[in-house]
């Protein structure tokens, strides 16, 4: 009786502990690649006409609700016969389940562009929208570049140009912020010209005892620092190359070595915040707006609460190049949005992206802190976001607007973000730590 | 149903063998469908190399010998080891000494310290993390007191830290966990002849005689479970990692569970994923039976 019992005790413990593991082991119920059934027509159709009759469309989406809902209920007065489902989930959430809900039969009509989307779009479970660029003439009102971001490096079927899976609503763009005040403490009259004159700055600020610039490594900012050292660095169409996975591409280049340099260097002088590496992107952010440092390293999507908080206090600049006459290069996306190929409504789709690019739209998400896609449509903004705005017209006049390195494939974001930490804590080499970001790269790549 | 047997007694001695299985059937039934066959199909999806869309290539045993050659999941590994030492070892420990301190007389307000002590068990661990994170931030509470103290050159944001990240996130795990440990102690100890604490002090035992040589002993069953426990949830810890450190600083606290969960939904290796997972799954099994080996074996 006792063996059976001993035998039971084991089943038991066994089992729970099996149990235990399990919420994490079980991820879904499909044999692999059962989902690549028919996702539907791989491109939107030729006819941008609506169909008069009642449509309601869902939208799933991820960044600022705030404003899709203004958005919303400004295409919905112009759209009556339109219904518009906005379903939010938090980013998180969002990306992880983008694959699984895109490739479902219940998958929204519209979607909020993210990283899985390249493979998505490989497969055809989101429609180019490449006819209805020509046909709604998008390119008047969008500045290429950032049309650019969202071909997932794919050629049209229907058009045999370019492909395009998304239409931006906002853009977005990283640079540095600084106290006004700090920084004339720090005897700083004016925004750096080159990096040689950034530095000097930093040097200045630590001289009189001020942190000179705030960084949030713990999670993104970090690699927010060292993408905007690279981006002065190296050749755009370099970066580009290497971000879309182009045969051959390299960052083991010098001037990847040479920015990562930087990085460790500015460590070594004391130039970050002591806990750098402990301290998340919005938590820098909040120190940065109490005044704990003379510079910030973050994007535009802070503005909104830098400016309420620091008034006129706070500016904000692009990373200087190395010459003073070098172009402005700065990395940036743009919270767009795709559609499925299930949808029942390419055509009602296409007129809410087309929306998105007209002034009325504009106006909206300038409101709401991002970018319009067209500036010259919206009201003229003001203090830091006027900055912001100046920084990015000559980005996008320079055609600097390059992505973010995350892009280059799904799992490059947790080996920059731990490798910046490692940069910052001057624990690995340079040249290790752009040897580990490549061998990610051509594993997702295969070559 | 099959007719009954005749003539038997009522001690269901004699009964159709079979009939306690009808009666575990419902439990059994969602047990292999939520547990078993879930199971089994992630090591199924393990021999393939999967992105979790497109149709996937079957590769054998190839995401195994992946994980043996990579140096970040055998890095994780390492740190789910130490981890067990502040999961399973002192909140062990510390639950031990307040049960000795506890269970030899009976005071006002028992009620009250068990509920205190049990009261992170409660709490979502997501909230234990965000908390925490907060505790130990720059200005955080743990920082403030250390500077109360006149130890200000030790302060830092100790999760960024290189060499502080793993303790600090394993200290987490002590404070969840010691009280669990203790309530299991504590009603283990209820179980005790009081006669037997009675013999003892009549033969001039101690406090620390009397626990050792009376309480300890009767604790092994208690034992044995917290171990389990404790160990099982160092070795799967996820959500306190990925809420307070997110494994950084580099790999200073990734664990297994942290990988998993990102390499099938963040860098769509659902194959690779599913294999850790199952290793993963075999180191656990592995370790609760060597525990229940070695609680047997001292009876």
């Amino acid at each position: 009786m006792d063996r059976t019992h001993r035998v039971r005790r084991r089943v038991a413990a066994a089992a729970s502990s099996v149990a235990l593991v399990l919420p994490l082991t079980a991820c879904d119920a499909l044999t692999p690649g059962s989902a690549a059934a028919e996702p539907g027509p791989r491109s939107v159709p030729s006819s941008t006409a609506v169909p008069g009759e009642d449509i309601t469309l869902r939208l799933q989406f991820a960044d600022a609700p705030l404003m899709v809902d203004a958005l919303i209920a400004a295409f919905e007065k112009d759209h009556p016969n339109i219904r518009i489902e906005p379903q939010y989930k938090t980013f998180s959430d969002y990306v992880q389940n983008l694959k699984l809900t895109m490739t479902s039969d219940t998958a929204p009509d519209i979607a909020q562009y993210a990283v899985g989307m390249t493979d998505l779009a490989a497969d055809g479970h989101i429609l180019d929208l490449a006819p209805y660029r020509e046909a709604y003439g998008w390119d008047e009102a969008v500045p290429p570049v950032s049309m650019d971001q969202l071909t997932a490096g794919r050629t049209s079927e229907t058009t045999g140009g370019r492909a395009l899976f998304g239409v931006p609503a906002g853009l977005s763009m990283t640079g540095i912020y600084y106290n006004k005040e700090l920084a004339e403490r720090a005897g700083i009259d004016s925004p750096p010209r080159t990096l040689a004159e950034f530095e000097d700055q930093l040097a200045a600020a630590k001289e009189a005892g001020l942190t000179p610039l705030g960084v949030g490594a713990l999670d993104s900012s970090g690699l927010h620092l060292w993408a905007a050292l690279l981006n002065q660095t190296m050749p755009t169409d370099d970066y580009w190359d290497w971000v879309n996975g182009a045969k051959g591409a390299t960052i083991e280049k010098p001037a990847g070595i040479t920015a990562s340099e930087l990085v460790i260097e500015w460590s070594r002088k004391g130039y970050y915040n002591e806990s750098a590496n402990g301290t998340a992107q919005v938590d820098s952010t909040a120190q940065f707006a109490k005044g704990d440092s003379v510079f910030l390293i973050n994007g535009n999507w802070a503005a909104g609460q830098l400016a309420t908080a620091m008034k006129d206090n706070v500016g904000f600049f692009p990373m200087p190049g190395v010459r003073a006459s070098a172009r402005t290069v700065a990395s940036g996306f743009s919270v767009s949005y795709a559609i499925s190929s299930r949808t029942e409504h390419p055509e009602a789709a296409g007129a809410f992206l087309d929306f998105l690019t007209s002034p009325e739209a504009g106006q909206i998400i300038s409101d709401n802190g991002f970018l319009p896609a067209n500036p010259k449509a919206v009201a003229k903004p003001e203090g830091v976001l006027a900055d912001i705005a100046e920084g990015h017209r000559r980005a996008v006049a320079d055609d600097g607007i390059t992505t973010f390195p995350d892009f280059a494939a799904p799992a490059m974001l947790d080996r920059l973000r731990s490798g910046v930490q490692k940069l910052i804590a001057d624990r690995v080499e340079p040249a290790d730590y752009l040897d580990s970001l490549q061998d990610e790269w051509e594993e997702h790549h295969a070559q | 149903m099959r007719s009954r047997p005749r003539v038997q007694p009522a001690s269901g001695r004699g009964r159709s063998p079979y009939r306690g299985y009808v009666y575990v059937l419902p439990a059994l039934a969602v047990y292999l469908a939520f547990a078993v066959l879930p199971a089994l199909h992630t090591a199924y999806l393990s021999l393939f190399e999967w992105d979790g869309v497109t149709l996937g290539d079957w590769v054998g045993l190839g995401n195994y010998q992946e994980i043996l050659q990579d140096p970040i999941l055998r890095r994780s590994v390492f740190n789910a080891l130490v981890l067990v030492v502040f999961f399973s070892f002192v909140p062990i420990v510390l639950g031990l000494a307040m049960t000795g301190l506890l269970a030899r007389h009976r005071r006002p307000g028992m009620g009250a310290y068990r509920f205190l002590f049990m009261l992170p068990q409660v709490v979502p661990l997501v909230a234990v993390g965000v908390t925490w994170r907060w505790l130990y931030g720059d200005d955080g509470l743990v920082n403030q007191a250390l500077g109360a103290v006149g130890l200000d050159g030790v302060t830092r944001a100790w999760l960024g830290d290189f060499s502080a990240a793993l303790i600090a996130v394993g200290l987490v795990g002590t404070w969840v966990l010691s009280g669990l440990c203790m309530m299991l102690f504590l009603s283990g100890v209820q179980k005790v002849d009081p006669s037997l604490y009675e013999a003892a002090r009549i033969d001039g035992a101690g406090p620390v005689r009397e626990f050792v040589s009376v309480t300890l002993p009767h604790l092994r069953g208690e034992l044995a479970i917290a171990m389990t426990v404790t160990t099982v949830a160092a070795l799967a810890s996820f959500d306190i990692v990925y809420v307070t450190t997110n494994g950084g600083p580099g790999e200073q606290t990734t664990v297994p569970g942290l990988l998993v969960y990102r390499l099938a939904f963040s860098e769509g290796k659902v194959g690779l994923a599913a294999a850790l997972a199952v290793v993963l799954g075999f180191l656990i099994l592995l370790i609760v039976y060597l525990i229940n080996r070695l609680s047997r074996s001292e009876s």
